[in-house]
């Protein structure tokens, strides 16, 4: 008996010892002499690049200050990462997919400053909207008209959950709107709708990120993924053999980051994080976006790394749809146009 | 004697309460709190704008598909769980062992590498799942049968576990008497082992359903997803919450732990009212 | 699990229908249990056992693993002690409202994870109702260990309750009685009478618990966010490592998690086992 008292009172004891360690981890911002904490709240696409430009800049910034810069990375869908922020998430930094997301933390009050006035417009990355076939594309799919033939089974993110998908449905109902669609008529809002449904009804899985999709689409699930260019040349790198396939029209996708004002001011760490939000528009640290898929907003840089990147017959923005706020009113609320292709598509 | 007991009643009111106390704060705090804050937001406008959430095609259509796989899923599970629990106690044979011992493995595996096991197992580049897609055309894998599957998994210990012990202490005396008075196998299990494991059958069943409503991490991967075909409630919940619809994930959320609780209540009743009788 | 082999019928007089029985247990178990687990076993040695043992010892995993584990470790004792005490209220206790109380406790059981990181939110995030409070006192509960703490405190509220009722309910009054009777103090009726009973039931729950714990990841990643070497518990290496496309690293934590659950639940059933003797 008096030996189970004994495991009992050790598990106390040991726990809260436990319990102990784990709450007196470091709290961002200043930590001792020559340390510096920054928090990164980023979308999981572009973590192989950030994996390479985040070593560069703490070397260059020790070069510079004689400071160490500890990072606390943090990776989920933009969407997520974007509320986790508004949420109480103290990223000193965000890199998201999308311009919506951002605004939301400026929405919230927590951005006081212009970030759009930073860098190139507040955009590190752009990339645009293609397909991943099977090797040798055995369905010989050319363009955003075979997405619709009967029988091709498709994967894209959920547009609830990933910022990925939303793109992903934008650039498709574009393309038809713009006349870039074969046997859709252009400038028919109602057209491009059944467009949309018609690719919709071949969706077999909606996963809740665009990485997911991806990785799926890896374990051999469908002929065709709808996903961002990046995300195909990333795979590629990572070993996998599906194909790319440039639809000839498409939406650029715009990849903003920001300094969040309430937390660096918080944490004492605005200088080294306006610091890392310059960085990343520089020469190096853009080649290194070009190396992992996404297209550089450095004219130099992607005029050097052109041929890697071919250009599209017809490139659209967001402001097509009147920009973000437009947009996310018009296609994802209740009664968007999303939502109501999608209904139609399952036949409801 | 009286003497003894108002005396042990005047000393050992006061602990107790202490004890009642303790217990009341903490599952306030853990559990009705967050509950009523819940509620109170799926209410917050009233309660017609709580119905047009919940009864919006692809919001009913979700929670529909959640209660019939979960309700399949409960089914089987009810009839292998007792099936499994009876051999492991009732009969030896080699390798016993080891199947008790991973009966309990689903609790200890994330039920998101559940959902990844079951990707990698049934997908359709790997043998079983090309098999059973291309020579009997059953798709496994994102579709609803994947959905099953996934929440029997999950909930395979609880029908087990709870009908084991039962049947542990089922007095074996009956049966021995039974089968002297020549009755043999299934009149046996169905006189006298059956009204016992009936109530912890249904317990068991009804709790594994009540966990397979509200499960998400092994859904979200071998569901697919697809608004009116494969989304369940909580895949539908976590959209809204991303998408920003709080109202909607509010509205939902209430439902499944109204669905949750009427399961539990009834369970719990059944099981009061046998002991009873 | 300790069963007395005097009651198993010897395998000479069994008959076709309990070797049919016997078969199609262990055919279900192989195919719902091992099959998956099999195919996560294979996927991590696929590229060799040395590979295996890098991704074992990698520091990130180790530093996610004792994290969960302290946090598994603090829930358990306070489960243990509060969940006891709750099981003790409910079977002894009479109060009005109990079969509603009773229905309460296993609401975590069936609430959806993502709902549970939600709620968490709605209460402790920047637009939360203790936000202002928490932040006077420079205390960060979402994305930070003590949301993840609370997440997981919350999701494991049943397990110990709902393993310790039916023992409690078992207990021998009559020996507390003679106990007291004889003088003994509440606390040595405690230690002496009531303790030893409940000993295995605790054990088994401590395992329930933790490994539910150990598991526990759609209201981590909701609440927590998932920040590498700051809320990074094992479930979320897990599911960075698998956006990563690092597949072995992914499937060698998952096994290490279902090792250590199964490591729990073996020592319990030993516990029982020698508890029986």
């Amino acid at each position: 008996m008096a030996k189970y008292q004994g495991t009992l009172l050790f598990a106390l004891v040991l726990s809260f010892i436990l319990a102990g360690c784990g709450a007196s981890q470091p709290a961002a911002g200043e930590g001792s002499q020559g340390e510096v904490h920054l928090i990164l709240g980023a979308y999981t696409t572009p973590r192989e690049a950030y994996a390479e430009i985040v070593p560069l800049f703490q070397a260059h910034w020790l070069e510079e200050t004689g400071q160490t810069v500890i990072f606390e990375e943090s990776y989920l869908g933009s969407g997520a990462q974007s509320r986790a922020v508004v949420e109480g998430f103290e990223a000193d930094v965000v890199a998201l997919s999308l311009e919506a997301d951002v605004t939301r933390i400026a929405d919230a009050g927590l951005i006081t400053h212009d970030w759009k006035a930073v860098g190139y417009n507040g955009m590190v990355s752009t990339s645009v909207v293609v397909f991943a076939v099977r090797p040798g594309n055995p369905l010989g799919i050319a363009d955003w008209a075979d997405l619709a033939e009967p029988g091709v089974e498709i994967l894209t993110p959920n547009p609830a959950t990933s910022g990925g998908a939303m793109w992903n449905v934008l650039s498709l109902y574009g393309a038809a709107l713009r006349g870039h669609v074969a046997g859709v008529p252009a400038e028919d809002p109602e057209a491009a709708r059944e467009f949309l449904t018609a690719v919709l009804r071949n969706v077999i899985v909606m996963d809740k990120g665009a990485r997911e999709s991806i990785t799926n689409y890896e374990q051999g699930v469908g002929d065709l993924a709808i996903t961002y260019e990046n995300e195909i040349l990333v795979g590629q790198q990572a070993g996998n053999d599906y194909e790319i396939v440039f639809p000839a029209s498409s939406i650029l996708i715009e990849n903003p980051a920001a300094v969040i004002d309430a937390y660096v001011d918080k944490h004492g760490t605005r200088e080294v994080a306006e610091a890392f939000v310059d960085f990343l528009s520089t020469k190096e640290a853009q080649e290194i976006f070009a190396q992992h898929g996404l297209r550089s907003v450095d004219p130099d840089v992607a005029a050097a790394t052109a041929d890697q990147y071919p250009p599209l017959e017809d490139i659209f923005t967001v402001e097509f749809f009147g920009g973000w706020p437009q947009a996310t009113e018009d296609f994802f609320s209740e009664n968007g146009i999303f939502n109501q292709a999608i209904q139609q598509a399952q036949g409801q | 004697m009286k003497a003894i007991l108002s005396r042990r009643k005047q000393n050992g009111r006061s602990p107790e309460l202490g004890l009642r106390a303790a217990s009341f704060i903490f599952i306030l705090l853990m559990v009705v709190i967050p509950m009523i804050v819940i509620i109170q937001d799926a209410f917050r406008e009233g309660f017609d704008e709580f119905w047009h959430q919940v009864s919006q095609p692809v919001a009913a259509h979700a929670i529909l598909l959640t209660l019939w796989t979960s309700a399949l899923m409960t089914l089987i599970n009810a009839i292998m769980g007792l099936a499994t629990a009876f051999v492991l106690v009732r009969y030896d044979f080699p390798g016993k062992g080891i199947l008790n011992a991973i009966i309990d493995l689903p609790l200890a595996i994330p039920t998101l590498v559940t959902g990844v096991m079951l990707v990698i197992l049934y997908g359709p580049q790997q043998t079983l799942g090309a098999f059973l897609d291309q020579q009997l055309g059953f798709q496994v894998i994102f579709a609803p049968p994947g959905i099953v599957l996934a929440l029997l998994f999950i909930t395979f210990p609880f029908v087990v576990r709870t009908i084991q012990p039962v049947l542990l202490e089922l007095d074996i005396q009956q049966e021995r008497a039974a089968a002297t008075l020549g009755a043999r196998g299934w009149p046996i299990f169905r006189r006298i082992i059956f009204p016992a494991l009936a109530l912890p059958t249904l317990s068991g069943s009804l709790l594994s359903f009540a966990r397979a409503v509200g499960e998400f991490g092994a859904v979200v991967i071998v569901a697919g997803n697809i608004p009116f075909r494969s989304q369940t409630a909580a895949v539908y919940v976590l959209g809204a919450v991303e998408s920003e619809n709080r109202l909607a994930a509010s509205a939902v959320s209430v439902v499944l732990i109204a669905i949750s609780l009427l399961v539990i209540l009834i369970t719990n009743y059944l099981i009061k009212r046998r002991q009873i009788s | 699990m300790a069963f007395t082999k005097t009651q198993i019928p010897s395998a000479s007089k069994r008959g076709w229908g309990t070797r049919l029985i016997i078969l199609l247990v262990i055919l279900y178990v192989a195919f719902l249990v091992l099959a998956p687990i099999t195919a996560l076993v294979s996927g991590a040695l696929q590229r060799g056992v040395p590979s295996f043992v890098t991704a074992l010892s990698t520091q990130q995993l180790w530093q996610s693993f004792v994290l969960s584990l302290q946090i598994a470790l603090v829930v358990v004792v306070i489960q243990g002690i509060l969940g006891t005490i709750t099981a003790w209220i409910i079977v002894r206790h009479r109060f009005s409202g109990k079969a509603l109380y009773n229905g309460i406790i296993d609401i975590p059981f069936a609430i959806s994870p993502v709902v549970v990181g939600y709620m968490l939110l709605l209460i402790f995030g920047r637009n939360g109702a203790l936000y202002p409070l928490l932040d006077a006192i420079d205390l960060q509960v979402a994305f930070a260990v003590p949301g993840i703490f609370l997440a997981t405190l919350f999701v494991t509220v049943p397990f110990m309750i709902r393993e310790m009722i039916p023992v409690i309910e078992n207990l021998d009054r009559a020996q507390e009685l003679a106990a007291s009777t004889l003088g003994a103090s509440r606390w040595t009726t405690f230690w002496r009478v009531i303790f030893p009973g409940l000993r295995t039931a605790l054990f088994y729950g401590v395992a329930l618990t933790m490994a539910r714990a150990m598991g526990e990841f759609g209201a981590v990643l909701v609440v927590g966010g998932g920040v590498q070497g700051r809320t990074a518990t094992t479930t979320l290496y897990i599911y960075h490592a698998l956006e990563e496309r690092q597949y072995v690293e992914a499937y060698t934590a998952a096994i290490l998690l279902g090792l250590g659950s199964v490591f729990i639940v073996s020592l319990a059933d030993w516990v029982r086992h020698r508890s029986q003797r």
